[in-house]
Order: structure tokens, then C-alpha cells, then sequence
């Protein structure tokens, strides 16, 4: 049971004055017109990755990073030659990272190259198409 | 029992998430038992969704893959079902079958699953979570072995999703054994499967809840269910979510007489709490408080408000009750618990969303400074859905009207449309968050 008083409401007019404020402005034009990325999610665990989708299309790709697990984990994205595209940094425990990179077609390695995580098997790959 | 307007607005809100004006005028109408079959029955042909889908700015969902966007496809069924009760027994499950830090694709999946078994057998319904992916690796249901049982997913078993109480601890220990053999395989992009593999069962002798057998997995959800504690757990349980005050001990019997005689079906005793005279108590003085995810879903739904902006995820988070996220196995804490200062907070910066986004934003000329502060109180009380107000909260808002252009020279009033437009988002505003707004 909650009973309040009415009195708040007032005071409630001032805060709501203020937080009106605070309401972010429309997207710009611009933003509307750029090309939307794929997303890709990404779940970490120990010691394995699960990826919700494996194949994108080509041009701007977001991955959206989420560590279930217990331990740091990263998602670095490289060629299959071994040159790195990108990372996202190490991720705590139940928290998140976005990452986006712009991809050609091709065949990609996702790893965590924290420790020997990749070793145990936090490795995938993702097929970007033309 | 009389049936008006304001029952019919205490059972949308109770059985789903709130009743437009429309609503509740034509099921007040159309009178109780026709109202009752509608909300518990569904209508003809099952749910379906109904106004334009979710576009945030120009982006349809993803909900699989975009962080986020699992929340606001649930929030739209929520908004557009034809069907509320579906999805508010669909919340229900998720809260008392509480499943956590899974992949997005296996939490959708087990969405899809207790909206599937919603209002029907509860034993289908507890066969269908025990082999759920999702559930079966939050609890280490998945690769709990013969030679290493684990007691987890037995304990809340009866704990939480059966019983509640009248088990011991070897009860445990045995559904534990009883419930070996569920095998997970994966492949370098994610979980394959989990199957049942009998040479990984404990096929011994075991004895639970007095019975003794080779008892398997379906044994025991045969013996939790049956067993007689079961149903006046589930029931009380069921209407904990529907009512604030306790049942009754009566009332407890009936109901789990209600279940019991249906076959353990979920809709007997549900139709049975919303038909409750305790459910239409004190219609002028709601005593429920709104968890987050009913404030929300709502308030879009009874304003006219679809979902095109994102920010019902992060705001849900704020509020304490982010969709796929449970704090616990034990799912949420309900009641007051959700009037936190910070989820009173966002539940503020809703409003300002709701009256700058939504359909109950203020047009330009729509609210001359000349309307008399009865005239202001009802636009912005149509304009937000004609929620249930109090005489008191309705007095405290024709006087903030009243003084609101004291400070204007009122030879300038008839010329001030941007100050009556003003008055107009504030009342809005707070009509949409006001202390009535909480609760239902």
C-alpha cells in the first residue's frame, strides 16, 4: 500500500520543468541518411563465444558485445591472415562493448586474446558476403 | 456486482495493461461476463498485433542481435496485443520461472515458450522450462551427470516453481539424481543442442516425496505437481500478481480446488482471481502498485503511444525491472519495493518522454491561455487516455491551473497560446506520473 502526499505534486512541477529539458533533441537528417550497420551479437563466456549471427553483408558492421561470464573478456576482429581490425577492449563481468568496423567480403576471425582464452576456445569466424 | 467504467479499467489493468476510453466505455456496456471471456479467452483466432510496428527512427528491431531491442519487441506485444492477458501472464512466467545472463537468442526462445503455455497446463508448461535451453544452463540443468548431479535446478524446483515448502534436503539431493542426463553439445559459434542422453542418466532407485522408483525426469515434475502442497502454492502465488491483499485461507482452497479439478490449467484460477470481489475493492483508491514494465507498457498503450524511440530499455534498467534480466531466481521483489527514489525518478523522465514524443504531446494552438482551469485539467485528461484520477489529485491540478498565469499581465493572456501550451505539458506530464499513476 503507497499513499502519498498531494503536496509532492507541486514540487513535482518544478522537477518536471527541469527534466523536460533534459529530453535529447531529434536525430539530425544526416543520421537518418547513413547506411544502417548489420549488428552482429556476440555473447562471451569461459570459454567460448556464441554469435547470433555468422554471415553480414558487406559494408558497416556492429558488433554488440555481451560478457556472461565470470571472467574480463575481449572480442578482437582480424583477417584471416592475422591483422587486426579492431577491438573492443577488455569487458567486465556482465557488462557490454559495441564495436563497428567497416568489412570488404571475406572470411573473419572473431578471438578474445585476453590470456589463453582463444586457446580454450573463445574463437569463431564471420562470413561477410558481397 | 454493478459493472462501469471503473471495473473495466481495474481488470485491463489488472489482467493486462490498462484500458483506452474506448475500452472502457464499450466493455462497460457490453457487461461483466461478456468483459471476463473477452479478457481471459482472448479474442477469436488468438492474438494478434495491432497498429504500426516499432521503427526507431527510420530502423526496424532486431531483437536478436541489437542490445536492447529484445525489450522493445516485448514492449510492443505489450502495447499492441490484442490479447494483454497472454502477455501479462507471459511476465508472469518469466518472474516466477526467473532466467538470467543467457544468450539473447535462447531468451527469446523462452519467451516464446511461456507465451505459448501462458493460460494452459501448468504441467506442460513446467516440462516445457525444465527443457529449456536458457533455464536448463542457469541452473546447470545441462551436463548434470550421473556421476555428478546437480542440485540447482531440484531445488528451485520445489522451492520456487512447485511447492515453496514440505520437501528435505534428500528430496533434493534424489530429484537431483532423478533429473540427470540432459547433454549439452556446441560448435564454435554457440550452443547446438542440449538432448537427453540416457547413458548419462542416473537410472538407480531413488525416493521422492515418499514415492520410490526408478524415477526419470518426468517423474518428478508428476510428483511436484501432484503433490499437495502444489496447488495452493501456485495459486496464492498467481494471486500475489493480480491483488495486494492476501487470499484468505477460503479463498486459497477454493482456488486450489479450481486447479486442481481443471487438470492443473492456468486459466481456471486466474479467470477465477479476476472474477474476485477483492480484485474491484476500493475502485475510487487502487492499492497495486504498477511494476515497471506494466508503468511503462501502459502508458504507451493507453495513450495511443507506439514504440519509435529506444528509450524504454535503458529506462526500464533505471526503474529496476529490465525485461531478460531478472536479479535472481527468485525473480523480482513486487510492491512498494519498485517506488525507489531513482525508478520514481525515470518513472518521471517517462512522462517527459510520453508528452514530447508521444500522442500526448502538446500540438502548437492547441491550448489557448484562456481555458478555464476545468477546461485545462480535461484536455490534458483526454489527452492522456482519461487515466483514473482522484478528486483530490484532480483539485491540486485545476489549482496549479488556476495560478499558473499569475505572474501574466492578464491583458497579455488572450495572446500567451505558449504559456496555455505550457500548462498543458505540465498537466500531461504529471497526470502521467501522479501518485494515482502508480498505482492500479
Amino acid at each position: 500500500m503507497v499513499a502519498w502526499r498531494m503536496g509532492s505534486l507541486l514540487a513535482g512541477t518544478v522537477l518536471a520543468t527541469v527534466l523536460l529539458a533534459a529530453v535529447p533533441a531529434a536525430p539530425t537528417a544526416d543520421a537518418r541518411r547513413r547506411t544502417p550497420a548489420t549488428t552482429v551479437g556476440v555473447g562471451a563466456r569461459e570459454y567460448r563465444f556464441a554469435e547470433y549471427r555468422a554471415s553480414v553483408p558487406r559494408g558497416v558492421v556492429r558488433f554488440d558485445l555481451t560478457n556472461y561470464g565470470e571472467d574480463g573478456h575481449d572480442l578482437v576482429v582480424e583477417t584471416r591472415g592475422g591483422r587486426v581490425l579492431g577491438r573492443t577492449g577488455k569487458v567486465g563481468s556482465g557488462r557490454r562493448a559495441v564495436l563497428q568496423l567497416h568489412l570488404a567480403p571475406g572470411t573473419y576471425r572473431l578471438v578474445c586474446d585476453l590470456a589463453n582464452h582463444a586457446a580454450l576456445g573463445m574463437r569463431t569466424t564471420l562470413r561477410v558476403t558481397r | 456486482m454493478s459493472w462501469t467504467d471503473a471495473h473495466v479499467r481495474r481488470l485491463f489493468w489488472r489482467a493486462g495493461f490498462g484500458a483506452t476510453p474506448a475500452e472502457a466505455r464499450a466493455w462497460a456496456k457490453r457487461g461483466r461476463a461478456a468483459t471476463l471471456d473477452w479478457v481471459v479467452d482472448g479474442p477469436p483466432g488468438g492474438a494478434r498485433l495491432r497498429g504500426p510496428a516499432p521503427n526507431i527512427r527510420g530502423r526496424r528491431l532486431d531483437p536478436v542481435n541489437v542490445w536492447g531491442d529484445d525489450v522493445l519487441w516485448w514492449i510492443d506485444r505489450m502495447v499492441r496485443t490484442t490479447y494483454p492477458l497472454q502477455e501479462k501472464l507471459t511476465l508472469i512466467w518469466h518472474d516466477h520461472f526467473a532466467t538470467a545472463q543467457q544468450d539473447t537468442p535462447l531468451m527469446l526462445a523462452q519467451n516464446r515458450t511461456l507465451r505459448r503455455g501462458a493460460l494452459g497446463s501448468f504441467r506442460a508448461l513446467l516440462g516445457a522450462v525444465t527443457r529449456d535451453p536458457a533455464m536448463q544452463l542457469f541452473l546447470s540443468l545441462a551436463d548434470s551427470t550421473k556421476q555428478a548431479p546437480n542440485e540447482n535446478y531440484a531445488r528451485e524446483l520445489m522451492e520456487l516453481f512447485t511447492l515453496g515448502s514440505g520437501y528435505t534436503e534428500r528430496d533434493v539431493r534424489e530429484a537431483a539424481r532423478a533429473l540427470t542426463g540432459f547433454s549439452s553439445r556446441y560448435s564454435t559459434s554457440g550452443l547446438v543442442s542440449i538432448a537427453y542422453r540416457p547413458d548419462q542418466h542416473d537410472d538407480g532407485v531413488k525416493t521422492l516425496l515418499g514415492r520410490r522408483g526408478r524415477l526419470g525426469p518426468d517423474d518428478v515434475l508428476d510428483l511436484v505437481t501432484t503433490h499437495r502442497r502444489h496447488a495452493p502454492f501456485l495459486v496464492t502465488k498467481l494471486w500475489s500478481y493480480f491483488v495486494a491483499t492476501p487470499p484468505s485461507a477460503g479463498t486459497v482452497r477454493a482456488l486450489a480446488a479450481t486447479y486442481r479439478r481443471s487438470g492443473l490449467q492456468i486459466k481456471p484460477p486466474v479467470r477465477a482471481i479476476l472474477s474476485h470481489p477483492a480484485l474491484y475493492a476500493n475502485l475510487d483508491a487502487p492499492d497495486l502498485v504498477k511494476c515497471p514494465v506494466v508503468y511503462v507498457a501502459g502508458a504507451l498503450r493507453t495513450t495511443g503511444t507506439y514504440v519509435t524511440q529506444d528509450y524504454a530499455t535503458w529506462m526500464l534498467e533505471q526503474m529496476g525491472q529490465l525485461p531478460f534480466d531478472p536479479p535472481s531466481v527468485a525473480g523480482w521483489d513486487w510492491g512498494p519495493a519498485w517506488m525507489s527514489s531513482n525508478s520514481m525518478c525515470q518513472r518521471f523522465a517517462l512522462g517527459n518522454y510520453l508528452v514530447t514524443w508521444g500522442r500526448p504531446r502538446v500540438r502548437r494552438g492547441s491550448a489557448p491561455a484562456t481555458l478555464t482551469p476545468s477546461q485545462a485539467f480535461q484536455r490534458a485528461w483526454s489527452a492522456v487516455g482519461e487515466p483514473p484520477v482522484s478528486g483530490a489529485t484532480r483539485a491540486t491540478l485545476e489549482h496549479l491551473a488556476k495560478h499558473f498565469f499569475d505572474d501574466l499581465d492578464p491583458r497579455w493572456r488572450d495572446t500567451a497560446g505558449w504559456r496555455g501550451e505550457a500548462l498543458q505539458g505540465t498537466l500531461r506530464h504529471l497526470l502521467l506520473t501522479c501518485p494515482d499513476s502508480q498505482l492500479h
